[in-house]
């Protein structure tokens, strides 16, 4: 393992993880119940712009490195811009044609052996979950596969001398927990807003480094545990009735409501 | 020998898990095992119909569940369960991922529905993607099987009379790296929104927070409690964030559900989809709530909202 622990660690590196996602606002139903991908944009992932944006405020507190990675297909590079625009200092491209529609627990394998031996970290950062495939396994699997404690579903992240202090949800509320670093957590969407980049933001982050790591740098191979049988379309239609806006509408409404017994 | 296992953070839990453990373990040709660490649980589970329950050490106060994963991943390595399922709550949720991680086995994550393939003897289950556009089919590769399955998507199980199940004792003693240093209790505010019998869910639409009073008064009409989107949660701060409606919040299946506002996008579609009538009201014609919904009227809430509490409010008389 290669982390930096400088025993007191008051600058952490940060390496937070995103993934380039399909904006799932663009996919339509197609004939019979196939979903429409003819016309889609990407996206980075909703909850890992919130890692970002939670990495560039622990650096604004404590100081210390941001760095940013995910995977994809060569190609994939419109993603790259985006993440450095929301301000990590460098982004980390592990990148092969194959890296398309991985499931989770390829994602964490490739993403943990990127990192060993190569990327210095005190925290790495993730979202809960992705915007696509939303199994909430990355985070946790990665942190298992590095050998590092995880916490998950954090709403608050503060850094301690070489622990971290935060506070993640439960069931019940929210719980305040210790971890020493290194370690992983990932980030409910509450913990911030995750800012907007203006042009100049932009500009910087094509001049900023980008480290390609190809899959002939990695010892793989990484084979899939779970197989996609079937994708169709979820039906979530009802046989909407509408009512006109006035007092006559709304009293047909309750009197519909009332007759399905829902009142 | 336990094939299928169930693990979870609350006994109602485990007792869903049992319900369709018991029938994949039918199908499977194997054991039903539960894992906990509360001896009255244990009993419970042995009631509803495991065949095994591992009793863990207890935990210390300062320990949370992810102190077992070690303890459970090398007994699910010496006994090679066909299947692990947990309730996903959201320590459920890590334990399993980790778990899987630590046994590099395929998982499926918050599953709607699982059933055996027995043709292929792979464990087959249907989850959803895409922010709930899409729902996709996996099968696991290998063993364990693992899959995570959202709280009261099943029934419990029956109390099935004493079968004479197992209590296997494990003696190892949990450990973590994470130490809880103190535990905050929601504040006392609403019942929990996912039991409630009827919620009145407010959107952006609303323009002033003040309506929130409207709201309520609406809720308490029809004996229900309010809910909100994300936005009004996250963005607005109006209310709490734990009465989110959604695919990365609640997912309600009241008997009615009332929009005020709400545009219905994809993900707060999906949480609101078990509701046996949905009734929307928003200006814009065409707010995908209106597709998901029974009921809709196009229309103003400062207009509309009024005239549904003097309504309602007469028939409830």
């Amino acid at each position: 393992m290669n982390q930096s622990l400088r025993g007191d660690v008051e600058m952490p590196n940060i390496l937070c993880c995103y993934k380039w996602v399909i904006d799932e606002a663009y996919i339509r139903t197609g004939p019979a119940q196939a979903l429409d991908m003819s016309v889609v944009d990407y996206k980075i992932s909703d909850y890992d712009k919130n890692a970002i944006e939670e990495a560039m405020l622990l650096q604004e507190r404590f100081g210390g490195s941001v760095a940013a990675i995910t995977i994809g297909r060569p190609d994939d590079t419109k993603g790259l811009k985006d993440a450095l625009s929301r301000g990590p200092q460098k982004a980390y491209f592990v990148n092969d044609p194959s890296f398309e529609k991985l499931e989770p627990a390829q994602t964490a394998a490739i993403l943990a052996d990127a990192i060993t031996g190569r990327i210095e970290y005190d925290l790495i950062l993730c979202g809960e979950g992705s915007s696509d495939l939303y199994a909430q396994q990355v985070g946790p699997r990665l942190a298992e596969k590095l050998g590092i404690p995880c916490i998950s579903y954090a709403v608050a992240i503060n850094v301690e001398g070489s622990r971290l202090k935060v506070e993640r949800k439960t069931e019940e509320g929210l719980e305040v927990v210790a971890v020493p670093l290194p370690a992983l957590i990932t980030v409910a969407p509450d913990i911030n807003t995750p800012r907007i980049p203006g042009l100049r933001d932009t500009l910087a982050a094509s001049k900023k480094p980008v480290e390609e790591i190809g899959l002939t740098d990695l010892p793989g191979p990484y084979e899939a545990r779970i197989q996609t049988v079937g994708i169709k379309a979820a039906s979530l239609t009802r046989n909407g009735q509408k009512f006109s806006a006035d007092k006559a509408g709304v009293k047909a409404l309750v009197e519909a409501l009332q007759k399905d017994g829902a009142l | 020998m336990a094939g299928v296992w169930i693990l979870a953070e609350y006994i109602e839990q485990s007792k869903e898990l049992l319900n369709v453990g018991r029938e994949l373990a039918g199908q499977v040709g194997v054991e039903l095992a539960a894992w906990t660490w509360d001896a009255a649980w244990a009993d419970e589970c042995l009631a509803h119909g495991a065949d095994e329950v591992f009793l863990l050490p207890p935990l210390s106060v300062d320990q949370g569940l992810d102190a077992y994963i070690r303890i459970i991943a090398e007994k699910a390595r010496t006994i090679m369960p066909e299947i692990i399922l947990v309730s996903s709550t959201l320590k459920g949720k890590e334990l399993a991922a980790r778990l899987a991680g630590r046994l590099d086995a395929g998982m499926a994550s918050e599953c709607q529905g699982l059933r055996w393939d027995g043709e292929k003897n792979s464990l087959l289950a249907e989850r959803l993607l895409y922010g709930g556009a899409g729902v996709q089919t996996v099968s696991c590769l290998g063993r364990p099987q693992i899959a995570t399955v959202p709280p009261r998507t099943y029934e419990v199980a029956s109390r099935s009379e004493a079968k004479g199940g197992r209590l296997t004792e494990i003696s190892e003693q949990p450990s973590s790296p994470v130490a809880i240093l103190e535990r905050k209790s929601r504040e006392h505010q609403t019942q929990d929104i996912t039991r409630a019998k009827a919620v009145v869910c407010v959107g952006r639409g609303m323009e002033n927070q003040r309506d929130l009073e409207k709201a309520r008064k609406l809720a308490g009409l029809i004996g229900g409690e309010v809910g909100c989107t994300r936005p009004i949660a996250e963005e607005m701060h109006w209310m709490p964030e734990d009465t989110c409606i959604g695919l990365s919040g609640k997912i309600i299946k009241p008997d009615l559900y009332i929009g005020l506002g709400v545009s219905g996008q994809i993900q707060h579609l999906i949480g609101t989809r078990d509701a046996r009538i949905v009734c929307a009201v928003n200006t814009d014609e065409n707010a995908p709530i209106f597709a998901g919904a029974d009921y809709g009227i196009v229309g103003d809430l400062n207009e509309i909202l009024p005239m549904l509490l003097e309504e309602i409010g007469a028939v409830k008389k």
